[in-house]
């Protein structure tokens, strides 16, 4: 299970950080996704956003890796958004119901225009 | 596509998930934490458990959890799980355990072994677990529940692989201790041949390893090497250490000894092979003049041929009671004027290299070299064996 390479990538802009996964988010691997927002929630950030550009597909377990970044922002009141989602990505989350819990936008800079607007 | 089926197609995926993760080459906890991740990414629950019954200790181990307190997690009782029906997910509500925010509990079982417990919390989207959710989970807990199983045997395995090789590591130790004391007692009978049966076993295993034999069988020659002599144990101490020369019945009588030593050592069921044959035809010749059976050239194996040269040049650079002994550089002009009649070639060539090898430090654990007289010029002996090795290795 550990063939198909993930990987992430983050950069901060402003007090939001943003985070690139790479990959089919499938496997142990993706736990670097949690690992990376976990590092700036600790830093103290609460607003997150996740830019699928290069995910298209996810699993079961890419789901559950994906609940606990919800999760731990939401353990601290923080807002995560989802952008440049697949028809796939978003199929998926929309039949599980995650959609309520997360804020999805077509691109990266809706997601920042957004959490600069200072609504959140 | 109607969500129902978007669902059911999702739930499949999810079962194939579990699968590629159970049959995966990760270690063992890799494995469960993948299949906890199925499971919580399948059900989206933020609370879950996967508990592993310790047979031996009659607890629960917590392999992976995520959202209880541990606290609360260590106070489940297994006899209360065993009450359960095997593999069939209910309410907690209506079990007798109870673990705060744990909402499903699984009691895992193969056939009637008990095996462990998987718990669940609510799920993110709230409501009910459905009927088809539920089924769902047995399938899960099925197969967890085996993975779970498989474990335990494999560890059992491993544990029986482990012990097993350290009683035969024991039994090694005795049977090499049995061998000593045997060479000792051997020894012991000439005065002039301490240590001999320990050095031929020594230069023998160091030919063996040269001639790229691999370790068991390296084994065999060192233990044919310790015992070709045992059949001396029945010859008397008078004759072994007489100092004026045989007549021609007391060499007859010293004769029997390579005889006696494959009698003794055919009646122990060695792991190697051709011990017995070793031992018994140490002094035979390649043209065919030795003793007991004047074996010749393609009936003498490999391992006697190595036996043959080993002992042979023991015995010339050991004091004898009717000479002295032999200088290194003289023993192995002997060897060499001696191939064809009595010594391989391809013996002789691997001994030189080893010898070399050794002289030139090339070895980590020299097993010729401490044993030769340590007056010896090693730069006459390497020009000599330089010499030897040029013209057995010209084709």
């Amino acid at each position: 299970m550990k063939s198909d390479q993930f990987s992430v990538v983050s950069r901060l802009d402003g007090d939001a950080a943003i985070i690139y996964p790479k990959g089919y988010l499938n496997n142990l691997s993706g736990e670097s996704l949690v690992i990376e927002c976990g590092i700036y929630i600790g830093k103290g950030i609460t607003k997150i956003v996740v830019n699928f550009g290069e995910t298209n597909l996810i699993n079961s377990i890419g789901i559950s890796l994906l609940l606990q970044i919800i999760e731990d922002l939401r353990n601290i009141k923080g807002t995560i958004c989802c952008t440049n989602m697949s028809k796939f990505l978003k199929d998926t989350f929309e039949m599980l119901g995650l959609m309520q819990h997360m804020l999805v936008f077509p691109l990266e800079s809706d997601a920042l225009k957004y959490l600069q607007s200072g609504e959140v | 596509m109607s969500t129902e089926l978007k669902k059911a197609l999702y739930n499949i995926s999810a079962l194939a998930d579990l699968g590629q993760a159970i049959t995966s080459e990760d270690d063992f906890h890799e494995k469960i934490q993948s299949v906890f991740y199925v499971i919580t990414g399948t059900f989206l629950v933020n609370k879950g458990a996967i508990l592993f019954y310790e047979k031996a200790n009659d607890k629960l181990t917590i392999l992976t959890q995520k959202g209880f307190d541990l606290a609360d997690l260590d106070l489940v009782n297994p006899a209360e799980l065993k009450s359960l029906v095997k593999n069939e997910p209910r309410l907690i509500q209506d079990s007798p355990v109870a673990v705060a925010g744990a909402e499903i509990l699984v009691s895992l079982w193969v056939r009637n072994e008990f095996i462990g417990a998987l718990l669940l919390g609510g799920k993110l989207t709230v409501g009910p677990y459905t009927p088809e959710e539920l089924e769902l989970l047995n399938v899960i807990a099925n197969q967890i529940a085996i993975t779970l199983n498989n474990h335990t045997l494999f560890m059992e395995l491993s544990d029986k692989l482990a012990e097993n090789r350290r009683l035969y590591e024991e039994m090694r130790h005795i049977y090499h201790g049995t061998l000593q004391a045997f060479a000792a007692a051997i020894d012991a009978k000439d005065a002039y041949t301490q240590n001999h049966s320990y050095r031929v076993a020594r230069y023998s295993a160091a030919i063996a390893r040269e001639l790229g034999w691999n370790e068991h069988e390296i084994e065999g020659m060192y233990v044919a090497g310790y015992l070709h002599d045992v059949g001396k144990l029945a010859i008397s101490n008078d004759l072994l250490n007489k100092v004026t020369p045989f007549t021609p019945a007391e060499r007859a009588e010293i004769r029997k000894h390579s005889t006696l030593s494959h009698d003794i050592t055919v009646k122990i069921k060695f792991p190697w092979k051709n011990v017995e044959d070793m031992v018994w035809h140490h002094h035979e010749r390649l043209d065919g003049s030795g003793y007991p059976d004047a074996l010749a050239q393609d009936s003498l194996s490999e391992g006697v041929r190595i036996l043959t040269l080993a002992d042979s040049f023991d015995a010339m650079t050991s004091k004898r009671p009717y000479r002295k002994r032999m200088d290194v550089q003289s023993a192995i002009g002997e060897l060499r004027k001696c191939l064809e009649s009595q010594f391989d070639n391809k013996i002789l060539l691997v001994f030189c290299k080893v010898l070399e090898k050794e002289i030139k430090g090339n070895l980590p654990e020299p097993d010729i070299l401490p044993h030769l007289d340590s007056d010896s010029d090693l730069s006459v002996i390497s020009s000599l064996l330089e010499a030897i090795i040029k013209e057995l290795s010209a084709p």
